[in-house]
């Protein structure tokens, strides 16, 4: 642990992170709070008392990363750090005994897609299902992310024609690509999709793209730098999820920012954030997915690179520049990719704090809906709420306010929805007991639709059995889905 | 501890509302004192059957010491295992039993967290008004056992006030009830007072029946400071003596208010001055309007050097998340804190406060204080050094003199934390031997084996 991050000693007991802690709710056992978590690890860094460390990871790893406590914490303990550095000291991930988590991270770190899709194919078969008595998500088409580096062009006549009518553009991306339940021959009868796929040697650079300071350049000023055209260079990283298991979602943001005027790059070598590498306590490959996936977008001079999961922004904005040391190989390529990366809603905010205007877009049918908060989404940065979207939740109000038809409900409490990323693999059953929490404020607000904008999030408020009826079942997407399926006119 | 009689406890409650292994225990071994004590066993029971049964079972087994808790959240170690035994857990007995609206009374578990009881008051327009600067986090339990204040004690009371009736387990593992829904009651001595602010050593509650009000319609805050402590302190006795009294009154010193200085980010909010009340109106509309004027008014006379007034619930949440916050925060003058919450009669405070200024010169170390002015409650909290034993010794020095002082003056050991194991030395500066003597007797009758939080109070 860095030694400026030792805040533990400043923990006072005083008690408040305990009604914000998702696991502590469960059952209201101290054990499973960061209260209780913090006096283990800190029992256990003065080796005051013998503690076995099935024990202690076992309160460890029912944290959820959530970093609800550390909000509250009016000492500013850097709660759910201390917790991930008590998981790598006990090298979790170094047990030698097997188990589906340990199963489900090597296939994410070797980027064996085909393997992750067939697994999780595998667990939804009905008597395997029955058998593990857990529901596991099922992929949702090819994934995103190809043998090639992708390159998507703005869409520059986008704003006369919003609503997509124009010539057919027929995109060879898109032949290949299916989405869920449809066959991608048949894809024609879609609307034509204005995306275009070059190949990656035609990427442009941009001429004073400073690596210093991507973070606020004047991007006004950077219009008119491409032969006198308007674009702007967005990188995309999708995480495993959004490539693998929701494609569609990569696709949607993709689109999104090109029906924007966004170009957007999206680097085949990319992979796993390594958020459930980290969150597992395997630091090695964390750092080296880290690497990998700073490396596949170095030098390619984009203003930033966006995400559309808020766990992938926690872990690169929050915890990449925790694990690498200045001297360490790599450092600057990480912290370059780090600052860098953005979530689509800050990246909106930022684009139209430079002028630009942000499309409307239309649904068909008016849509009351509810949008889960993601845990990881919640810090967001300083943010005015000028609508009533923003003070419902936030940043991604900004989008939200473009959608008519959208009219979104509050929920009372924002509470978690209980996935934490490796959390709902190891304790699925606690996991559940999260999400039917929450949906009680769900219910509450009686939405057609749940919107949120994290893979794990997706995830868990999609499994409604045993919590909704079958036929009360409520459909759960991600926002920028929606918004893009405005712009196209249609949902 | 006999381990038979953990497995008794198992067979009564299940072993998943159990608790005994070491890494467990440790979770339950402290509170928001600084103090620690290992428990033997956790226990989760569901309802007062359950808590007669392990109470009989603790008598059965050599007397075993029973502790409850709620969130462990208490300053004066109410909640600690001293003698190591049984730690009740509360937490899962957060239940709102009854809301009986016509007679405006709220019937709840001990493990419910105040602020759930709030905001569930809240949306039926009922208002429960003691709010402990925990109340976030503390249980109703917790606050009956410890007879929680807050700001709004100056015009509502503190918990006391609001019990109207107490389901109990006695030392003997009896269920009885005292009380009843109606603000008359005198049959027999008054034990449900009793009860609230008895620490936890006279029984283990179950039920609790809380008068209720209906909720003001407005809050508005003014915030004001002084250079000068005394034109301060005649500003704000002159708002006590107001009909319509705010419904906050609070004080913070210069240190209090440079330490939360962060949290008062907002641009409107540059606090100046060495002595600063943050004060509340609340009521209707006109009333509040009309309240504020009339403060502000009085406020001016004595030419405080700021004065805010803010209807904004944003502005509220800030300077309200800032009073909150002064206890925790404090860790930058010192990584101990001895932390003493002294209550003298109001017109006794600029004397108090002195005082406790002439303490810290002369032991050169910081002395903080901050709280509830319209009640006379003063945070007082001799910060130290960990590590430096001579500071420790003059603090232990201090926090018996500023005790004294505080007696002297009429006042009480404590406000609103309790006695605890914090000040227990300390109730021979306020009480004879015959007064204690009574006290210990009383206990007895309650609890003959002297199993419930033994070694508190006395």
């Amino acid at each position: 642990m860095k030694e400026k991050n030792a805040t533990y000693v400043n923990c006072v007991h005083c008690g408040k992170c305990l009604p914000a802690c998702p696991s502590y709710n469960i059952g209201f056992n101290e054990f499973l709070s960061p209260r209780g978590r913090v006096r283990i690890v800190l029992t256990d860094y003065a080796d005051s008392l013998p503690l076995r460390a099935g024990k202690v990871r076992e309160s460890m790893s029912s944290c959820l990363l959530c970093g609800r406590c550390e909000k509250v914490c009016p000492n500013d303990v850097n709660i759910v750090e201390l917790i991930i550095n008590e998981k790598i000291k006990l090298e979790d991930f170094a047990k030698k005994d097997f188990s589906s988590d340990k199963l489900a991270l090597n296939i994410l770190k070797n980027k064996r897609e085909i393997l992750l899709k067939t697994a999780l194919k595998i667990a939804n078969i009905p008597f395997v299902k029955k058998l593990s008595g857990r529901n596991s998500p099922l992929p949702e088409g090819k994934s995103f992310i190809g043998s090639r580096d992708l390159i998507f062009n703005a869409d520059a006549a986008a704003a006369q024609s919003p609503s997509g009518n124009r010539p057919a553009l027929r995109a060879p991306l898109l032949e290949r690509r299916g989405v869920a339940g449809e066959d991608s021959d048949t894809s024609s009868e879609k609307p034509p999709s204005p995306l275009l796929k070059k190949e990656t040697g035609a990427i442009r650079e941009h001429s004073d793209a400073s690596l210093e300071n991507q973070r606020t350049l004047a991007l006004k000023n950077e219009r008119g730098v491409d032969d006198g055209k308007n674009i702007f260079k967005a990188g995309y990283f999708g995480g495993c999820v959004f490539n693998a298991v929701y494609p569609q979602i990569s696709m949607d943001t993709v689109t999104s920012l090109t029906k924007n005027g966004v170009e957007v790059f999206v680097p085949k070598m990319q992979g796993c954030c390594g958020l459930p590498f980290i969150s597992s306590g395997d630091l090695k490959s964390f750092k080296e997915l880290a690497v990998n996936n700073a490396l596949s977008f170095k030098g390619k001079k984009l203003d930033y690179i966006v995400t559309s999961c808020a766990s992938c922004s926690y872990s690169i904005n929050k915890l990449y520049p925790e694990y690498f040391n200045e001297n360490e190989e790599n450092y600057t390529e990480i912290m370059d990719f780090s600052k860098k990366l953005i979530s689509i809603w800050s990246f909106f905010n930022e684009f139209k704090k430079h002028g630009f205007e942000i499309k409307k877009g239309k649904l068909d049918n008016e849509t009351e809906a509810v949008f889960h908060i993601p845990c990881h989404l919640s810090n967001m940065p300083d943010f005015k709420p000028d609508s009533t979207n923003k003070k419902l939740i936030g940043e991604p109000g900004l989008i939200a306010d473009k959608i008519e038809g959208l009219k979104l409900k509050p929920l009372k409490y924002n509470y978690c929805c209980g996935n934490g990323g490796m959390f709902n693999v190891r304790h699925y059953d606690l996991s559940k007991k999260i999400t039917k929490r929450k949906f009680k404020e769900i219910k509450e607000a009686a939405p057609q639709e749940i919107l949120t904008s994290c893979s794990g999030c997706m995830f868990s408020l999609k499994d409604q059995s045993g919590i909704l009826k079958h036929s009360q079942t409520i459909p759960v997407s991600h926002l920028i889905s929606i918004y893009t399926h405005s712009l196209q006119g249609e949902k | 501890m006999d381990k038979k009689l953990i497995s008794e406890f198992e067979s009564l409650l299940g072993k998943d509302r159990v608790l005994s292994e070491t890494e467990e225990l440790l979770c339950y071994s402290y509170d928001a004192t600084s103090k620690d004590f290992m428990p033997e066993v956790v226990v989760f029971p569901l309802n007062a059957e359950e808590i007669s049964k392990i109470v009989k079972l603790c008598l059965k087994y050599n007397n075993t010491p029973i502790v409850g808790r709620g969130s462990g959240s208490g300053f004066s170690g109410g909640s600690l295992p001293l003698k190591g035994g049984v730690v009740v857990s509360f937490t899962k007995m957060n239940r709102i039993l009854e809301l009986d609206e016509e007679n405006m009374f709220v019937t709840v578990e001990p493990g419910i967290i105040n602020a759930d009881l709030k905001s569930y008051l809240s949306e039926k327009g009922y208002f429960y008004p003691p709010d402990p600067a925990s109340y976030e986090f503390s249980t109703i339990g917790g606050n009956v056992a410890e007879c929680s204040g807050g700001p709004s004690a100056v015009k509502y009371g503190v918990t006391k006030d609001y019990v109207a009736a107490l389901e109990v387990i006695t030392g003997e593992g009896e269920i009885m009830h005292t009380g009843s829904k109606t603000v008359k009651n005198v049959s027999g001595y008054n034990l449900t007072q009793l009860f609230a602010g008895s620490e936890g050593t006279l029984g283990l509650f179950s039920k609790i029946t809380l008068k209720i009000l209906s909720k003001p319609k407005e809050k508005s805050l003014i915030l004001a400071s002084y250079d000068d402590i005394n034109k301060g302190f005649k500003a704000a006795i002159s708002l006590l003596k107001l009909r319509n009294r705010p419904s906050m009154l609070e004080f913070m010193d210069k240190f209090s208010i440079e330490s939360v200085k962060s949290i008062f980010k907002s641009d409107i909010i540059k606090i100046t001055g060495k002595f600063l009340f943050i004060i509340e109106a609340d009521g209707y509309k006109e009333e509040v309007e009309k309240s504020i004027g009339e403060y502000k008014k009085i406020l001016e006379e004595f030419s405080p050097v700021f004065l805010f007034a803010s209807e904004k619930s944003e502005d509220k949440k800030v300077i309200m998340d800032a009073r909150k916050a002064i206890s925790p925060s404090l860790r930058k003058y010192g990584d101990l804190k001895i932390n003493n919450d002294i209550a003298v009669p109001i017109n006794k405070i600029p004397e108090m406060l002195a005082f406790l200024e002439e303490t810290s010169k002369k032991y050169g170390i910081p002395v903080i204080n901050f709280g509830h002015f319209g009640d006379g409650n003063i945070h007082v909290n001799i910060m130290l050094d960990k590590s430096n034993a001579e500071m420790s010794e003059k603090g232990g020095k201090a926090k018996y003199d500023v005790l004294k002082k505080a007696v002297e003056l009429g006042g009480s050991l404590s406000g609103e934390h309790g006695i605890g194991l914090e000040k227990k030395e300390f109730m021979k500066l306020k009480y004879d031997a015959y007064y204690m003597n009574l006290l210990k007797n009383i206990k007895k009758v309650f609890d003959p084996q002297n199993i419930i939080n033994p070694g508190k109070i006395f």
